[in-house]
């Protein structure tokens, strides 16, 4: 009983020794906090715009089709219109301040009341896909509008019926920032582990350490628990902040999930960063691979995109990295109050947890042995 | 007033110091060189996805109009279809391995033809808006697509779209320019910065300092020195680019000239970093940290006046989107703004210098304790 107290303390006192130094120095804290902020600033930043290109819209046409066409596209959620004169639309196209000119031809309502082919001109800056074919989608969707509105004279016959698999569209923003703050901890259980144990040979402390009664055990247990407490209580300060915001809020008894998976991948990121820090046993260094190896981990495991779009490798590497099934128990518990394979996803945490911690103190223990 | 003989000696001197003390560690310095080769890699992961929803069809009717629906969606620039079973599409969005399922009923082809109502069933796996209107935009595109094949004269209202350019690019051969740029800035901040900060750290700058030497002549030789060895790691860089990943330059003059130009600019930044922070280990971590948001912020995606203006305001203040801007140009032959190539490399011209002036205002305020 007397040395699990020993233990203890020792491992504490290390652990408190060790923040205090990193609260100390503010620029260590802000390369553990910046970058996923960064990013979560990014995010809102880009979430409004998303799929709604600026375009141009000139009418020729004075008939009653042609002005239903013309309010189709004006009022259906695709676009940001201006309306234009031909001359207007082009200075605007060519100052780069449309993406595309749709115009409706003088003989449009003709046209589609002869039943003669009817044309919608769309002149696209197609520089970029990704605006390219979001123009491409949304014109031929205000044309079926369009068609809809008839109602039954309508002469597309063929009309869809969607089911949806979740019973709520997740918005972009909020979809990402739940990668992001996955981002978030492993950066900061990486960092701040890492710098605390790699510091100790920089800086020669760790003779110290040798030469104090605390036994091997509590220093790398102390170690481990610095970057744990740090992420610990980072997430779950970003968490509520993102509560309090509306991005992410869980319900009821899914807090608790959140937070032990928060728990799980806070332990697996410092494991892993108190190995690599006993490593590399330079601060210099450790910082840079340690952001580097957080920002591969995310990135492979589709960072905020969703992972079915990536190719079939990539999609079958994620599946071997344990944020993988951290952010799938995140996701399902925030947006869909789910705990769909929940019991899997904690098992392969815990385990890859203890495997990374595991690692860390082998690595201390080398480091140690060979600094005795 | 120092001759400039003697400034350049200065310089000459700082930068074989510095290229020196780069060959007496040459395993740092040959990871400074393929850093931005790595920053490259770490990117391309971020914009591998692309945008085509994987979907699957269930084709319960193979009759030719059925067929026509399904080669009405693959060129709806949308998706990546396969066909599959009913118990095969659900086993794969179980899976999570597609997004959506589309069900073609067994008398698809027998309704159209008698002008029936047919009813297409579409499962989504809704995880978020962005997809999920891309996908829910597609199909209305693949119906009209389809009746403008199969039914001319039922639906007759058509697009008829006209291109700027004469072919699409690639989402990967777009997004590989401003990935080049914040390769090269990665690259040149840490090198410049590094080797401004370790004078710092190791406080051999009160030699520097209490020298005769202008502190201007002394940060040009390091900027030089990290210039020479970046532009190791741009030439990497560059011909992974071309190499392997198949990028063709359109004005090779242009990209020459202007990866020199951004690798200048970022090294004067990197020096401006180092000498502020004066510790080289927040000053690599943040520049490897925040390459990611930056990369977003600075309008990779296309001309930023299509873009919301608080993001437009954002990216004009950062010096990778004219960057960004400038090596499009180069590569692509694309124009992504109207202030024209001239004025655009002036900007950065001005952002370098203004880095190097800055650093060297730092370097003066700045003292170091006994």
């Amino acid at each position: 009983m007397k040395t699990l107290r020993a233990f203890v303390r020792a491992a504490w006192t290390i652990c408190k020794k060790d923040l205090r130094v990193w609260l100390r120095q503010p620029s260590n804290v802000a390369i553990t906090v910046l970058p996923a902020l960064a990013l979560l600033f990014v995010d809102a930043l880009s979430a409004g715009a998303v799929g709604r290109s600026p375009v141009a819209l000139v009418m020729l046409d004075q008939g009653a089709r042609g002005q239903q066409m013309a309010q189709i596209i004006r009022q259906a959620d695709l676009f940001r219109v201006s309306d234009a004169t031909p001359a207007q639309a082009q200075a605007l196209y060519q100052n780069l301040d449309v993406v595309a000119i749709l115009t409706i031809p003088a003989n449009f309502t003709r046209e589609v009341n002869d039943h003669a082919p009817a044309h919608i001109e769309v002149q696209i800056n197609n520089l970029n896909t990704d605006f390219t074919n979001d123009i491409r989608r949304a014109v031929p969707d205000a044309i079926t509008q369009f068609y809809q509105q008839q109602g039954g004279a309508s002469p597309l016959k063929m009309t869809l019926s969607e089911q949806n698999l979740r019973r709520q569209d997740i918005q972009l923003f909020q979809y990402s920032a739940m990668p992001l703050i996955v981002l978030l901890l492993v950066v900061s259980g990486l960092v701040s582990s890492s710098l605390a144990a790699a510091g100790e040979w920089e800086t020669r402390t760790i003779k110290e350490l040798l030469l104090s009664p605390a036994s091997s055990g509590a220093i790398m247990c102390g170690k481990v628990l610095t970057g744990f407490v740090t992420t610990t209580v980072l997430g779950v300060l970003v968490l509520g902040v993102g509560d309090l915001l509306g991005w992410v809020q869980p319900q009821g008894v899914y807090w608790l999930s959140v937070l032990l998976i928060l728990g799980l991948v806070a332990l697996f990121s410092a494991g892993l960063g108190v190995a690599l820090g006993a490593l590399l046993q330079r601060i210099q260094s450790v910082g840079s691979v340690a952001i580097v190896i957080a920002l591969y981990l995310f990135f492979l495991t589709g960072g905020t995109a969703v992972l079915a779009f990536d190719p079939a490798w990539l999609q079958t590497i994620a599946t071997f990295v344990p944020l993988y099934y951290g952010r799938h128990a995140l996701e399902m518990a925030i947006f869909y109050q789910s705990s769909d394979q929940l019991g899997r996803e904690v098992a392969v945490l815990a385990g890859s947890a203890l495997l990374a911690v595991g690692l860390g103190m082998l690595a201390m223990r080398r480091g140690l042995v060979e600094s005795r | 007033m120092h001759t400039l003989g003697y400034t350049l000696r200065v310089v000459w001197a700082c930068l074989r110091k510095d290229l020196k003390s780069a060959r007496s560690e040459p395993l740092y310095t040959l990871v400074s060189i393929i850093l931005p080769l790595n920053v490259l890699v770490l990117m391309s992961l971020l914009v591998i996805s692309g945008g085509l929803a994987p979907t699957a069809v269930v084709m319960q009717n193979s009759g030719p109009l059925a067929q026509q629906f399904y080669t009405a969606m693959s060129q709806a620039h949308s998706f990546v279809l396969q066909r599959a079973s009913a118990e095969q599409a659900d086993a794969l969005i179980e899976q999570g391995k597609i997004v959506a399922v589309v069900m073609i009923p067994a008398d698809f082809d027998a309704r159209i033809r008698h002008n029936q109502s047919v009813v297409v069933g579409v499962q989504i796996n809704n995880l978020n808006t962005d997809f999920t209107n891309d996908i829910r935009r597609a199909l209305p595109l693949s119906i009209t697509s389809f009746y403008a094949r199969a039914e001319p004269s039922v639906v007759t209202i058509t697009p008829q779209e006209r291109d700027a350019y004469p072919q699409d690019l690639g989402y990967i051969p777009y997004l590989a320019v401003p990935i080049l740029v914040i390769g090269l800035m990665v690259g040149g901040m840490v090198q410049a910065g590094t080797a401004a900060a370790v004078e710092w750290e190791r406080e051999t700058m009160k030699e520097l300092l209490l020298s005769p030497a202008s502190r201007l002549a002394v940060l040009l030789g390091k900027m030089l020195a990290a210039f020479l060895i970046g532009l190791a790691g741009a030439t990497v860089v560059l011909a992974f680019l071309i190499a392997v990943m198949g990028i063709r330059p359109v004005h090779w003059g242009e990209l020459i000239g202007f990866t020199l130009l951004v690798l200048a600019l970022f090294n004067a930044w990197g020096t401006l970093l180092g000498t502020w922070l004066k510790r080289r280990t927040p000053l690599a971590t943040l520049a490897i940290g925040l390459c990611v948001p930056l990369f977003f912020l600075s309008g990779p995606f296309g001309p930023i006046s299509f873009f919301a203006p608080i993001e437009q305001l954002v990216a004009r203040v950062l010096p990778v989107y004219y960057a960004i801007v400038v090596l499009q140009h180069a590569v692509h032959d694309f124009t992504l703004n109207t202030q024209g190539i001239g004025i655009n490399a002036l900007i950065l011209a001005a952002y370098a210098l203004g880095g190097l002036v800055l650093a060297t205002i730092v370097v003066r305020r700045s003292t170091l304790a006994h």
